[in-house]
């Protein structure tokens, strides 16, 4: 009887338990993602439950694994930190510091690599006054001048990747990017309203179309660039094609001091710039290091693929960097040079591997603007001899 | 005091030269101390952070990792971007705020006297620290191991 009572008394506690553990589980359950690689299997491990592997990119015919290692004898880690572009970037060398010179030496290098970056920041930082880009920005339509080797040799490589991806990556997309606020001030839009219009961005485009007529020319030792003999008269302003720079200068400069290590005989170690751009040389007991692509969907910063690798260059963009939302829809800092907007193809991060970390850099950004299918298809047809990750969002 | 010794006193230099050089040396010492202070600052980002407990570290917590709670004396608490770490040693108790989306440590309360960790600045590079004397409770950054290959980049 009492039991009876008890269980009648009980029930609508423990339909209530049922119904609302359901309902917490409906909401909590993760959103699942895939992934597209060209790697070849057991060359990488799948650590996130949310990510499903999608077909498999054919064509990888490269040779990046096929690298020696000698462990050494007698080491210790150094370490140095440097900030420059508005990015953090940080210096490891593993090397047997005990031996006769060998502090004085480090201390050579890594003022030698102070130096590259801060070369490589006055030349390319668009806010950086009078460094070549900002003159680029500022000087009227069709005007020519000097530059310096450095934007000689990054701007030539802009270029190439420019033709390569077809204008996927098109790094004069710069008033897209002031007028969604990802030009550091953070003044993004707050409400569908606020967000820029077509017509505006459609003229802001057609600007950046533009970039491939850029045109270099070196004589006697000196680099000249001339800026498109194109404008457009906007609210009274006359508008000419601006560049940005940033994103590929990282991986130029990283690709600088990967010189730099191997001019001083630094085997082990690696050079992390912004987490955007990276080198590795191998790591002194294991040989690889192992690379934790970090999920563009997690709070907590957590791995969704390793990646074990030595002696290599790599970059990757995603659309966790800098982004905003507005009603749900997320609105991120790499914009799509066909319409001008934030990319929204479903392309959540890429990373490249192989070869030299500026190209990667611009790489890494065109297959962000791609779609899926796309981004299959060129990486399948063009990135051969590189490895290539992306991840993505139904 | 007499009219004599008044004009005495009115007569004497305000400073003797061993007054100067002990002055002197005062200032050069505080000018060298804050330009050595300002130079050496690691100002890198703040890439984890550990707890200690009268010396003892109880807790350590790399961004983007699991974190390590090395205590009974600790309790941690998850909810969303933020991890609520609550250190009890007797009556006392310090609550530290890890917010591990924008990667700022503070402390976010406590029960000791003046409360002055509380208004310690959040911990955003690896030259900041917490520290709670009352309690001998500090929070100081987390260097990563450099013989551990795995690492996270993106």
């Amino acid at each position: 009887m009492f039991v009876k009572k008890f269980t009648k008394l009980l029930f609508p506690f423990a339909f209530a338990a049922v119904v609302f553990s359901a309902g917490c589980g409906g909401s909590e359950k993760q959103k699942n993602y895939t992934l597209f690689t060209n790697m070849p299997d057991g060359q990488y491990s799948v650590i996130a439950e949310q990510y499903t592997q999608g077909g498999k990119i054919s064509g990888y015919t490269g040779d990046i694994d096929n690298q020696p290692f000698t462990p050494p004898e007698n080491y210790s880690h150094k370490r140095m930190y440097y900030n420059y572009m508005f990015a953090d970037a940080e210096l490891i060398v593993a090397d047997d510091f005990t031996a006769e010179g060998a502090e004085a030496k480090f201390n050579e290098f890594s003022a030698k690599v102070n130096d590259v970056l801060k070369d490589v920041q006055s030349a390319l930082s668009s806010g950086f006054k009078n460094s070549d880009i900002w003159k680029f920005n500022e000087y009227v339509a069709g005007a020519e001048y000097e530059i310096s080797a450095i934007t000689y040799e990054v701007l030539s490589l802009a270029l190439s990747v420019h033709e390569l991806t077809g204008g996927y990556y098109n790094p004069a997309l710069y008033y897209n990017i002031q007028e969604y606020g990802f030009n550091g001030s953070y003044d993004f839009p707050e409400s569908a309203e606020q967000m820029p219009d077509d017509e505006t961005l459609s003229v802001y485009t057609e600007i950046a179309s533009h970039f491939n007529e850029i045109t270099l020319r070196e004589e006697n030792g000196k680099y000249f660039v001339k800026k498109p003999d194109y404008s457009v008269v906007v609210d009274d302003k006359t508008l000419t094609l601006k560049l940005d720079l940033g994103g590929i200068g990282k991986g130029y400069a990283v690709d600088k001091i990967d010189r730099l290590y191997d001019e001083y005989g630094y085997n082990y170690g690696y050079f992390n710039f912004g987490a955007s751009s990276m080198l590795l040389k191998s790591h002194p007991q294991s040989g690889d290091y192992t690379i934790s692509l970090v999920d563009p969907r997690s709070f907590k910063h957590e791995g969704y693929i390793n990646i074990p690798a030595r002696n290599v260059t790599l970059s990757t963009s995603g659309d966790n960097e800098q982004y905003f939302e507005i009603n749900g829809k997320r609105y991120c800092h790499i914009i799509d040079p066909f319409t001008g907007k934030p990319v929204q193809n479903g392309i959540m991060s890429a990373t490249v591997l192989g070869g030299n970390a500026g190209e990667n850099d611009a790489l890494t950004t065109a297959i962000m603007c791609m779609s899926k299918e796309t981004a299959i298809k060129f990486i399948e047809e063009k990135l051969t001899d590189k490895k290539v990750v992306f991840t993505y969002e139904d | 005091m007499s009219l004599k010794k008044i004009e005495q006193t009115k007569k004497d230099r305000w400073f003797r030269i061993f007054d100067l050089i002990i002055y002197g040396v005062i200032i050069i010492s505080v000018a060298v101390l804050f330009i050595v202070m300002f130079t050496t600052q690691d100002k890198s980002k703040l890439t984890g952070v550990k707890i200690l407990l009268k010396s003892e570290t109880v807790f350590e917590y790399e961004f983007g990792k699991e974190y390590r709670k090395l205590s009974d004396k600790v309790e941690v608490k998850e909810e969303g971007v933020s991890l609520t770490v609550t250190v009890r040693d007797g009556d006392n108790f310090n609550e530290v705020y890890i917010d591990t989306a924008n990667k700022t440590v503070r402390m976010s309360e406590a029960n000791c006297r003046g409360k002055h960790c509380m208004y310690f600045a959040p911990m955003s590079d690896n030259s900041d620290f917490i520290s709670c004397s009352p309690h001998g409770v500090k929070i100081e950054p987390l260097f990563r191991d450099l013989d551990n290959p795995i690492i996270p980049f993106g």
